[in-house]
């Protein structure tokens, strides 16, 4: 497991280890990745990433369509082997968005019980918000470089 | 049974003293198909454990060689939940008081259980 | 004599119980039991074997034992009417025993297993013929449905797991924890009835937590 973030850390432990979930991502609704559990490559990080806040986004746009303005709770695909679940909620740095990916030893029910219970575990853990500092152009990459090596151990 | 059919049987559950509720799952994905309980009582939750229950249930008679769980019951310091098969994937589920009339509850979810199609 | 006419025919059952009868005589109890079961090696079906080592277990006031000897004896020999008055005997010393067997620890074709929180067996066993390597796969995934049951348990605020009952078409099993770290399965056939089966792992529970304790 690798996290952007330290204090998502336990909270994804609790949710990866009651519903065995082969893989997770937490992302921000614009994408960009806060913690990760199972992927082995950057590039299937950040395609996973995009794909699930595009669908979430449509999901939201068929939503206002059918007349459920509030939205749906989540996504379900259920393969043969795997199943998916594509979840947005509520933090205190906004709105994110959660990717489990489950095989037959869990289930939906459980999947939903404690994605439910990292999402109130993550909003009561997160540190309260500092001023956020401008980003130079010179500093992008670096930090780009120290997220990409966070998220995978590099250093 | 049909889906009037289902919730009729489960009000008769839950009018059964001591049973905060009862339910119809779908052991394969954890989730309600039929429910009828008392607010406090968490349905989605009781599904997702109860499947999760029954699974690991049926791990274990499958190392003993045994046949697939028929029921199961489960009986903690404040409260039970009781557990019988329907036709696969559904299971009748009831969560209930540790002083609940367990014995009557269990036959008749035996009969419910029976009579799901 | 008996001793000669062992080193002759070291493998006729009747020998052996010969001798063991002698030894019992003798007060040698150890000596007879090991005569006895020498004689069951050479004929599993020996009824005389049976019943001598139920007689030294009722010696003993071993009732369990002696009771389960004379059941095995009459197993072979369901017309002998000495084993049942033996039998008869037996279980009148114990007033309210049951007439099934009273699950031991020690006797792995029991069906009665004890496992850790990890999948480890600690002791027992399931199934006739006392097969380790199923009771060892067992014990493994009784341990995961002690966890999915405590699961269960504390999520929805039920407190801790008294008991799990399974039923199948063909057998009931009691699955009760034991310390903090421990659980026993008592697995019986179908037709057994719950309170019975619960109230013999209830009492294999407690044994158990004896046992468990002696062990640390």
């Amino acid at each position: 497991m690798r996290v952007l973030e330290p204090w998502v850390a336990a909270p994804l432990t609790e949710l990866l280890g009651e519903s065995g979930a082969r893989l997770a991502l937490i992302m921000t609704s614009a994408g960009q990745v806060v913690a990760q559990h199972g992927f082995t490559r950057s590039l299937d990080v950040m395609s996973a990433a995009a794909l699930g806040a595009g669908i979430l986004a449509t999901t939201g746009e068929l939503a206002n369509v059918v007349g459920a303005p509030s939205g749906f709770g989540a996504v379900v695909h259920q393969g043969g082997q795997q199943g998916v679940w594509l979840a947005g909620f509520d933090t205190p740095r906004g709105r994110w968005i959660g990717l489990v990916v489950f095989g037959p030893e869990s289930s939906i029910g459980l999947v939903r019980l404690f994605f439910a219970r990292f999402a109130e575990q993550v909003a009561r853990a997160a540190p309260p918000l500092v001023p956020v500092r401008e980003v130079l152009a010179e500093g992008f990459e670096r930090e780009l470089d120290q997220s990409l090596r966070a998220l995978f151990g590099a250093g | 049974m049909n889906p009037e059919e289902w919730s009729d049987a489960l009000r008769q559950l839950t009018g059964i003293t001591g049973v905060l509720g009862a339910l119809i799952i779908s052991a394969d994905d954890g989730l309600v198909v039929a429910e009828t309980a008392i607010d406090e009582l968490a349905t989605a939750d009781v599904a997702a454990l109860a499947a999760a229950l029954v699974s690991r249930a049926a791990r274990c008679t499958a190392a003993m060689r045994s046949a697939v769980p028929s029921s199961i019951h489960l009986l903690a310091e404040q409260g039970a939940v009781l557990a019988v098969a329907g036709p696969p994937p559904l299971w009748l589920v009831a969560v209930a008081r540790h002083d609940a009339e367990l014995g009557r509850l269990r036959l008749l979810l035996r009969d419910f259980a029976g009579a799901l199609r | 004599m008996a001793l000669a006419g062992l080193g002759h025919y070291p493998s006729v059952a009747d020998a052996h119980d010969l001798l063991a009868r002698i030894r019992a005589d003798q007060g040698d109890d150890a000596a007879a039991i090991a005569a006895w079961h020498a004689a069951l090696e050479c004929d599993p079906a020996h009824v005389g074997a049976r019943k001598g080592l139920a007689f030294v277990a009722f010696r003993a006031r071993d009732f369990t034992t002696a009771e389960r000897q004379l059941e095995l004896a009459a197993m072979h020999a369901p017309h002998d009417a000495t084993v049942m008055v033996a039998l008869d005997r037996v279980r009148s010393v114990q007033p309210g025993a049951v007439a099934e067997d009273v699950p031991r620890l020690t006797d792995p074709a029991s069906g009665l297993l004890l496992y850790d929180m990890q999948g480890m067996r600690l002791a027992g066993g399931v199934g006739d013929d006392g097969d380790e390597t199923l009771a060892d796969a067992v014990a493994a995934e009784g341990a995961g449905l002690t966890r999915e049951a405590a699961r269960l348990t504390r999520l929805l605020g039920l407190g801790r797991t008294r008991h799990f009952l399974v039923e199948t078409a063909d057998a009931r099993i009691a699955m009760i924890p034991v310390a903090d770290d421990a659980a026993l399965l008592l697995h019986r056939g179908a037709a057994i009835p719950i309170g019975r089966l619960l109230a013999l792992a209830g009492r294999a529970a407690q044994a158990a937590d004896e046992w468990l304790e002696r062990m640390r």
